[in-house]
This record gives structure tokens, C-alpha cells and sequence, in this order.
């Protein structure tokens, strides 16, 4: 009884009467359509991905993790050298990016005329479109001999030129979000500071910055999570070694990144061995983390 | 206080100022038109003497097919968002929009490498690099989309709906006269977004040389993001350092020149 019912319901009743004419709606079909392949190929390709690395995850396990050997031809694979260099290169980009890009947008944001602001603004927004390559060059040929013969070091090749391109990276990112958050305040605020006699200093950091916290703070994930997956440059600079910084605050040795390594070890990698596998577990890793980083940057920005 | 904070953004307005200078006066030395076009008789080891014309056109070939794929399907998410999603659908759609924005490009790029490079024989091809740049730029596209159609006033789509049009009516007579210049300029963003990948398109639509015309969907191209990156391994030649800097001044020129029109745009559209 429940079935015909249910079915009269779902499948009959739509397709008689006026309902078919609703249904053969050339618009409907066409957004569904879009839909239905857009969620489709985005379900594929992330499906696939997990089902690739599969096989690696039950040759050796989660304990990969914190294992700190990679040696892919004699199937020791531990990812703990590209996390900590990842986590470092991260950690450094944010030492300079945050401070420099913060002050940027107070200074253009509190500091400066309309006509300035704007031009500063635009700057950032073509910056923000440098395609990573080209980053990755001013870092091999600029950056690189300048680090060699400043710090005396065998090698420019270590991970704190690959925080500081990421830096100049992810810095259009921070300040453009930042100013947004600033400029977003009411002019009635800052007025009401002023009436209230506090000077700039106060005004800066008991009225704006509190108030803009909320956008700055997921401006500066949206930053994260684009140097967490930034290839190109990271792989041009970190020379790509696969070991632990030794000690572990020596950032100026060779080192490797999960997207470096993936980026340099695809080619070699043959289809369905367990290196290419262990390459898939890498990549979702990165997915993983980078989806963490924006569901935080949403959440805080929904909840205020 | 206003002096350290000062201090402190200089470093931000200098360096990105400066390596851009620095790019674009390494390239002046060593742009011309023979290196573009390939006039000059080659003597060097690699491939650079035959021009960078096979590059450019690779790229935006790559652009294209990304943007024609990925059009329609944002065009109806963002019809889905404004015609027929509840209030929680359009919500869960832009948070899935901004998770899929946050996922690495690199990742999308292997998971091409698996599904269409090797499960479905594509190869390393231009339809595979095609099809990954097309998801790489959907989230973006699609939000810029639905931003452009929050914009238009409620009062006009429920007047058109008053006046008895229908929704095909109301998106060709009413919506698009709006949000042309938006929609356009969402466009022009992805282009240059398509144009500055590098790594997805690495090991699934690209060869260093040998290629100078995609003669198929299923042939490889070589595009001037990933010449740049052969060149910069390719290390010490004095040519192939002056081929590397030529070819990233002409993709920033390309990119600038569709990032720059939809600044344009948007500032026409704010003014309006």
C-alpha cells in the first residue's frame, strides 16, 4: 500500500497532466543539467583521488605520518620531513607577511586619501595575479645567490627563501582582505572615538582593529591556505631533500614540502605502483588541510 | 606609532613594486620579435631559437577551453542559486564553493592525472588540461556569478514578475541588461586565473618541445607557464635565462591585460 502510494506520489504524478509541460521546461533542464555535472565531476575527481591512495594507506597505516624516512624505491615512506618543512615555510611566510601586510593596510586604509588608496589597491589586485612561476623565478635568480653569498651558505636552496617568496606571495592576500575589514567599519565609529577624545593610537587598537578582527583573521587563513598549496615557486627554491631540518630550527638547509614533492616525484611515479599511490596520499593530505583552513576562515566568518 | 607602522609597510609597497620592476627589465634585454616569433636561427641546446609563438597560443588554447567548459556550468549553479534554491541551499552551496576555492590546484591536478590521463586514455593532453582548468576555475567563476545577480535590486525582478514574464524572460530582458559587466568581469578573472596555473597543467596537458600546433583534443601542447618552469630548471644557459624571463614578461602582460579590463569594468559598474 505504502509502495503504490509513494509511487503514484514520485513517479506518476509528476509526468501527467499540466506537470509535464513544467518538467520539459528548457531552463530547468539546463540548470539542472549544469548542476548534476558540476557536482558529478567534483564528486569523480575527489573520489578517485581517495581511492587511488587507498592502497597505500593499507600497506603501511596512519603511523606514515610521523615516520621520517622517504625512500621511494626502497618503499620507506614517511611523511614527516615535507610536513615539518611545509609547517616551516609556512610559519615563516606568516612572520613576515602578517606584521608587513597588517601595517600596509592600516597605513592605506587610515592613513591615506581616497585617490591613493585606490591606486594602492589596484596594485595589490594585480599582484595577487603574478602567476607563481614567475615568483618562482625572482626567487631561483634573485633571491637564491643573494641568500648564498649574504649568509655564506653552500646553497641557497633551504626553506627560508621558500617562506620568504611565499611571503611576498600571500602578502596581496592579507592586506586586500585586512583593508576590506577596516574600510568596513562605520564612519560613525570612528567618529564617536574621536567625540570621546581618545587619540589615534587608542582609537587603533581599542575601536578598528577589535572590529576588523574577524575579517583580518580569515583573510589571513584564506592566506594560508593559499601557501599551503603553492607549487611552482616553493619547488624552484627548497631544493628538495628529504630530510628532517637538523637541528629542527635549521631553516637553512635544503628541505622539502608536500607540494614540492609531489611536484617533483609525478613524473617518476609509474601509474598504480605504491610510490604513485603515496603521492595520492600526499595530495590529500594537502586537500584535507586546505579544506580545514577554509572551513575555519567560514566559520569564524559566519559566527562572528 | 604612526611612524613604526609606517616602517613597517614600507617593505609591503616596496618588494612586490620591485620584483616586478625586475622582471620586466630582465625581459626588456632580451624580448624581441624574432624571440617571439621565431625568425632567429637556433644554436643553443634546447629548443628556445624556434620562438614562443607555439607557447602563447598553447596557453590560451588552455584558457579557452577552460572558460567554454566551464561557463555553462556556472551560468546554471547561478541560476540555480537565484531561481530555485532555498535560503540553506545557497548557503551550503557557497560553502561548498568556498571549500572546493580553498583545495590546492595541485590536487586537482593529480586527481586529473589519475581519472583522465590514465583511467580514461586521454593522455597527456590539451582536453585533460582543458577539462582540470575548467574545475580549477569553476568556484570562482560561479561565485563572481552569483555575487553579480545578488547586486540586482529586488524591486526589478518583482515588477518583471507583476508585468507576467517569464523566468527565461526574466533573465534575458531584465537580469542581463544588469549584470552584463559583471558577469563579464568574472569572466576576465577567471581567464587570468586559467592563465596563471601552472602546476595542475604539469604532468597532464604539457611537453617542454617538440609540439607546435595541438593537431587534436588528445595531443599535448606546451604552454608559457610550464616553458617558464622547463627553462628555470634548465639552469645555467645565459639563452635559455633570457628565453625564461621573456616568456614570464609576456604572460604577465597577458594576464595583466585581462585583470586590468576587469578592474576597468568593475570601476564602470561601481560609478553607474
Amino acid at each position: 500500500m505504502m509502495v503504490r502510494r509513494l509511487c503514484k506520489k514520485w513517479v506518476i504524478y509528476p509526468f501527467i497532466k499540466h506537470k509535464v509541460r513544467h518538467f520539459l521546461n528548457p531552463l530547468k533542464i539546463f540548470v539542472a543539467l549544469g548542476c548534476v555535472s558540476a557536482v558529478l565531476s567534483v564528486l569523480v575527481l575527489l573520489g578517485f583521488l581517495i581511492q587511488s591512495s587507498l592502497p597505500f594507506w593499507q600497506a603501511f597505516g596512519i603511523q606514515v605520518l610521523w615516520g621520517d624516512a622517504w625512500y621511494p624505491y626502497e618503499s620507506l615512506f614517511g611523511f614527516l620531513p615535507a610536513i615539518v618543512g611545509t609547517v616551516w615555510a609556512l610559519l615563516i611566510a606568516m612572520i613576515i607577511a602578517l606584521p608587513c601586510g597588517l601595517a600596509a593596510a592600516i597605513v592605506s586604509s587610515e592613513m591615506m586619501s581616497e585617490t591613493w588608496r585606490n591606486l594602492v589597491r589596484v596594485g595589490m589586485e594585480i599582484l595577487a595575479g603574478i602567476p607563481s612561476v614567475v615568483y618562482g623565478l625572482i626567487g631561483l635568480w634573485l633571491l637564491l645567490p643573494f641568500l648564498q653569498h649574504s649568509l655564506d651558505l653552500l646553497t641557497g636552496h633551504n626553506l627560508l627563501a621558500a617562506g620568504m617568496i611565499l611571503s611576498l606571495m600571500i602578502l596581496p592576500t592579507i592586506m586586500v582582505m585586512s583593508q576590506d575589514a577596516l574600510q568596513a567599519i562605520s564612519e560613525e565609529q570612528r567618529e564617536s572615538a574621536m567625540n570621546l577624545g581618545v587619540d589615534w593610537q587608542q582609537r587603533l587598537f581599542r575601536v578598528l582593529l577589535p572590529q576588523a578582527w574577524p575579517g583580518i583573521r580569515s583573510g589571513i587563513l584564506l592566506a594560508l591556505g593559499r601557501a599551503l598549496g603553492e607549487t611552482m615557486a616553493v619547488m624552484l627554491v627548497v631544493g628538495s631533500m628529504d630530510r628532517l631540518p637538523e637541528p629542527f630550527y635549521n631553516i637553512l638547509e635544503p628541505a622539502q614540502t608536500l607540494t614540492s614533492r609531489i611536484g617533483r616525484e609525478m613524473g617518476e611515479a609509474s601509474f598504480g605502483s605504491l610510490h604513485f599511490s603515496a603521492l595520492m596520499g600526499c595530495g590529500l593530505i594537502l586537500a584535507v588541510m586546505a579544506m580545514g583552513l577554509s572551513l575555519l576562515a567560514q566559520h569564524r566568518s559566519l559566527i562572528r | 606609532m604612526k611612524w613604526f607602522l609606517m616602517l613597517l609597510a614600507l617593505p609591503a609597497f616596496l618588494f612586490p613594486l620591485a620584483s616586478l620592476v625586475y622582471i620586466l627589465s630582465h625581459a626588456w634585454d632580451s624580448l624581441s620579435w624574432s624571440l617571439i616569433f621565431g625568425a632567429e636561427e637556433s644554436s643553443s641546446m634546447i629548443e628556445a631559437g624556434q620562438g614562443l609563438w607555439p607557447q602563447i597560443i598553447g596557453s590560451l588554447w588552455l584558457m579557452l577551453w577552460a572558460c567554454i567548459l566551464s561557463l555553462p556550468v556556472a551560468i546554471s549553479l547561478a541560476l540555480f542559486h537565484a531561481l530555485y534554491a532555498s535560503r540553506r541551499q545557497q548557503r551550503g552551496l557557497m560553502m561548498i564553493l568556498q571549500l572546493l576555492q580553498g583545495i590546492p590546484p595541485i590536487v586537482y591536478g593529480l586527481c586529473g592525472l589519475i581519472v583522465l590521463v590514465h583511467l580514461l586514455h586521454w593522455g597527456i593532453s590539451l582536453a585533460a588540461g582543458g577539462v582540470i582548468l575548467a574545475v580549477i576555475v569553476l568556484p570562482l567563476l560561479t561565485s563572481n556569478m552569483i555575487h553579480a545577480l545578488e547586486r540586482i535590486p529586488m524591486e526589478q525582478t518583482e515588477s518583471a514578475k507583476a508585468l507576467g514574464l517569464s523566468p527565461v524572460q526574466i533573465i534575458g530582458r531584465v537580469w542581463l541588461p544588469l549584470v552584463w559587466s559583471g558577469v563579464l568581469t568574472g569572466i576576465l578573472l577567471a581567464m587570468a586565473r586559467a592563465l596563471s596555473e601552472t602546476a595542475p597543467i604539469l604532468f597532464t596537458a604539457t611537453v617542454f618541445s617538440g609540439v607546435d600546433w595541438p593537431d587534436s583534443m588528445l595531443s599535448p601542447v606546451t604552454s608559457l607557464q610550464t616553458h617558464i618552469f622547463y627553462l628555470a630548471q634548465e639552469g645555467s644557459d645565459a639563452h635559455a635565462v633570457g628565453v625564461a624571463w621573456a616568456s614570464a614578461a609576456i604572460l604577465l602582460m597577458l594576464i595583466l591585460c585581462f585583470s586590468l579590463l576587469a578592474l576597468v569594468l568593475r570601476r564602470l559598474e561601481e560609478k553607474v
